[in-house]
């Protein structure tokens, strides 16, 4: 296992490097200081040699007895480093001598007091003085070896490093499984974890230390990881049962909507059914309705024309009422006739020239009353794509409102024009007629409904509800614009509008 | 082979003539005078040897004047034992009091034990050059050995003298006589 040797190998490296560098300047201090001592107390040593040789040696050098002083000096046969010494006179000459394996070269004046070391050697001179008098210099040539001890310490050195570092890993092998186990065993579980995701296993604390603290901090996680983990999972149960509740909530909207819609279609035919049997009972009625009234005014008509004498003057006036009345009532019925017929015919489209329609309106109308003066202004290359039968029957109307409304002007003044907006097309027809009060704008286009009296200007009521249902079976709206006394203006299209809002500023209106 | 040596060197003393003799008697004096000053550093006198603190060294001489003018100029400017040496040429019958070392000379070889009684009770250093001295109450007595002075020394007379001779000194001696 790599972490298993990873770590293991990091100890054991820091054990074996604290060891040898614990060990290395140990030794080095321990060796620099006997090194140390070793030179002091050897030159000491020697000091004290020569020193006690100056003093044995003093009375054969005062009496010049060179045998005695060689005899002092082949003692040093037991101090067996000492490898060659000498007595000098007060003279400089060499007066003794010894040399500890055979062949010496001696100084040939002694030097001067003191220790030094020369190559292997430590060399000494020391002053013979008896009773303040100078008597000669001892010599003094031994082995010096610092290098060999240095040498001899690095060997053992050496040797008890590799000891104390065998010990140390054999040591350090044994201990580190007290830190690395509680590690391995927490990187065990996390793996086991990992693998499983069974986030219930627990990492066991093995110690007190760091490690076992690392082995708790690893546990809480754990619990606080299958915590979240149970709550995400409760969380995306509840998220799947709204999700499914909402789909179930869907799909009973979308079932009321079919629901409705059946409902609202069944009305709509129902609704559908019962205006066209009412606009059939209008048609028969209306239809039936004129016979008798032909018969009424034609006998009325006959009376005033056959019995005018036998019929007193107050009669004939009554007769004459009569015959207003059946003749108003005629255009009543031609009027809802008209009206019926725009509901229940079809709708031919095709291209129609407005321009051209509207002036020959205007034509039938002048025809009329020729009398009247009208400034009529009529764009030209209107065009409309329309069933001309009922735009004929709109236009009739509203040009023929508008004649009827400006009559009391002194400049009566119709205007048939278009707007274009991009691609919709906007009709108008306008006057400076009696217009009406906006206020009454929503009663317009309803039948009989009247904003003027019949003694001011004469109509059915029913015009502008005809030209409502024309333009709305184009799919078009229509409104209007006006204002009392200053005169009114009609607006239409002939499209559906394709979402666009413009109510229509509808209003008055005069009777047709 | 000593006495070899010693016809080798005679004879060639004597083929030298009298000069070499003489030159050769002029160095034993020197040596002789030398040592004779030295010896006051290896010996210890009791206590009541020297009258005060500051009391001379005194070195007499008898029957050997060519020696004390020699060790008159040795001594000049040196001391033993701290203080400053003085040299007496004594004569016949002359005290011997406040002397610390006495030479007897070999004029005076006969007269040895008559110098030597005047002395019984003092503290005195006696150094002779001729033979038999040490028996006669001598301490040091001179020798020639190879043409080398050489001396040897009698602890006897010397304890007698309540003298301490030094053992460094005793290790020079070519013969040192314990008892008597």
């Amino acid at each position: 296992m790599i972490l298993q040797r990873s770590v293991s190998q990091k100890l054991l490296a820091l054990v074996l490097l604290s060891t040898l560098a614990a060990l290395l300047v140990a030794i080095a201090a321990m060796v620099a200081y006997d090194l140390r001592l070793y030179h002091q107390s050897w030159i000491a040593d020697l000091n004290t040699q020569a020193e006690l040789l100056a003093r044995t040696t003093a009375p054969a050098l005062a009496f010049d007895d060179a045998r005695v002083a060689k005899e002092n000096l082949e003692l040093l046969r037991y101090r067996p480093k000492v490898r060659a010494a000498a007595i000098y006179n007060a003279r400089g000459g060499l007066f003794a001598s010894y040399a500890g394996d055979g062949q010496e070269t001696f100084p040939k004046l002694p030097g001067i007091d003191g220790a030094s070391i020369q190559g292997d050697d430590l060399v000494v001179f020391k002053r013979v003085i008896n009773d303040r008098e100078i008597l000669g210099t001892v010599y003094l040539r031994a082995e010096y070896e610092l290098y060999d001890r240095l040498l001899g310490y690095l060997g053992i050195a050496a040797v008890v490093a590799l000891a104390a570092m065998l010990v140390a890993y054999a040591l350090s092998l044994r201990m580190q499984r007290v830190v690395t186990r509680p590690l391995l065993a927490i990187a065990g579980v996390a793996r086991e974890v990992t693998e499983k995701r069974n986030f219930a296993l627990r990492a066991e604390k093995l110690s007190e230390d760091e490690i076992g603290k690392l082995a708790e901090a690893f546990n809480t996680m754990l619990a606080e990881i299958g915590r979240a983990t149970q709550e995400l999972e409760a969380s995306s149960r509840e998220a799947a049962r709204e999700v499914s509740e909402r789909r179930r909530a869907e799909q009973e909207v979308l079932r009321l909507n079919a629901e409705l819609e059946q409902r609202v279609k069944e009305r709509t035919s129902q609704l559908e059914y019962t205006n066209a049997e009412l606009e059939a009972f209008c048609y028969s009625v209306s239809h039936d309705l004129r016979a008798p009234l032909r018969a009424i005014d034609g006998f009325s008509q006959a009376l005033m024309e056959d019995f005018s004498k036998d019929v007193p003057e107050e009669g004939r006036r009554y007769l004459g009422r009569v015959r207003s009345a059946t003749q108003r009532m005629a255009q009543l019925i031609e009027d809802l006739l008209n009206l019926s017929r725009v509901s229940r015919a079809g709708l031919a489209r095709r291209e129609v020239d407005v321009s051209e329609l509207a002036r020959q309106v205007a034509a039938e109308l002048q025809q009329r009353e020729p009398d009247r003066k009208v400034d009529l202004l009529v764009w030209d290359a209107i065009r409309a794509d329309a069933d001309p039968r009922l735009l004929r029957a709109a236009l009739e109307n509203l040009v023929g409102n508008a004649w009827k409304f400006t009559a009391k002007r002194e400049h009566p003044r119709i205007e048939v024009g278009s707007l274009r907006d991009g691609s919709r097309v906007t009709f108008f027809v306008r006057d400076n007629g009696a217009g009406f009060d906006m206020a009454y704008a929503s009663k317009l286009f309803g039948a009989f409904q009247r904003l003027h009296s019949v003694n001011e200007f004469a109509g059915t009521g029913i015009g502008l509800a005809t030209v409502q249902r024309i333009v709305h079976r184009h799919g078009g709206r229509i409104w209007a614009d006006a204002q009392p006394g200053k005169g009114a203006a009609f607006y239409f299209t002939l499209e559906p509008d394709g979402g666009q809002i413009t109510e229509p500023a509808a209003e008055e209106a005069q009777a047709i | 082979m000593d006495s070899l040596i010693r016809i080798l060197v005679l004879a060639a003393l004597l083929a030298a003539g009298p000069v070499a003799a003489q030159t050769d008697r002029a160095a034993e004096i020197q040596i002789k005078a030398a040592f004779l000053y030295k010896f006051g550093g290896f010996v210890e006198w009791p206590a009541g040897a020297f009258a005060r603190p500051d009391a001379a060294f005194m070195i007499g001489v008898i029957g050997a004047d060519a020696l004390a003018a020699e060790l008159e100029q040795v001594v000049a400017g040196r001391t033993v034992q701290g203080r400053a040496v003085s040299v007496r040429k004594l004569r016949r019958g002359e005290s011997l009091s406040g002397l610390h070392v006495l030479f007897v000379g070999q004029q005076e070889a006969s007269r040895l034990a008559e110098i030597l009684a005047s002395a019984k009770s003092q503290p005195l250093l006696v150094v002779t050059e001729f033979d038999n001295a040490l028996s006669q109450g001598s301490m040091i007595n001179f020798v020639a050995v190879d043409d080398k002075v050489r001396f040897d020394v009698a602890l006897p007379p010397a304890e007698r003298g309540q003298l301490r001779i030094s053992a460094r000194l005793l290790a020079v001696a070519r013969k040192v006589v314990s008892s008597s």
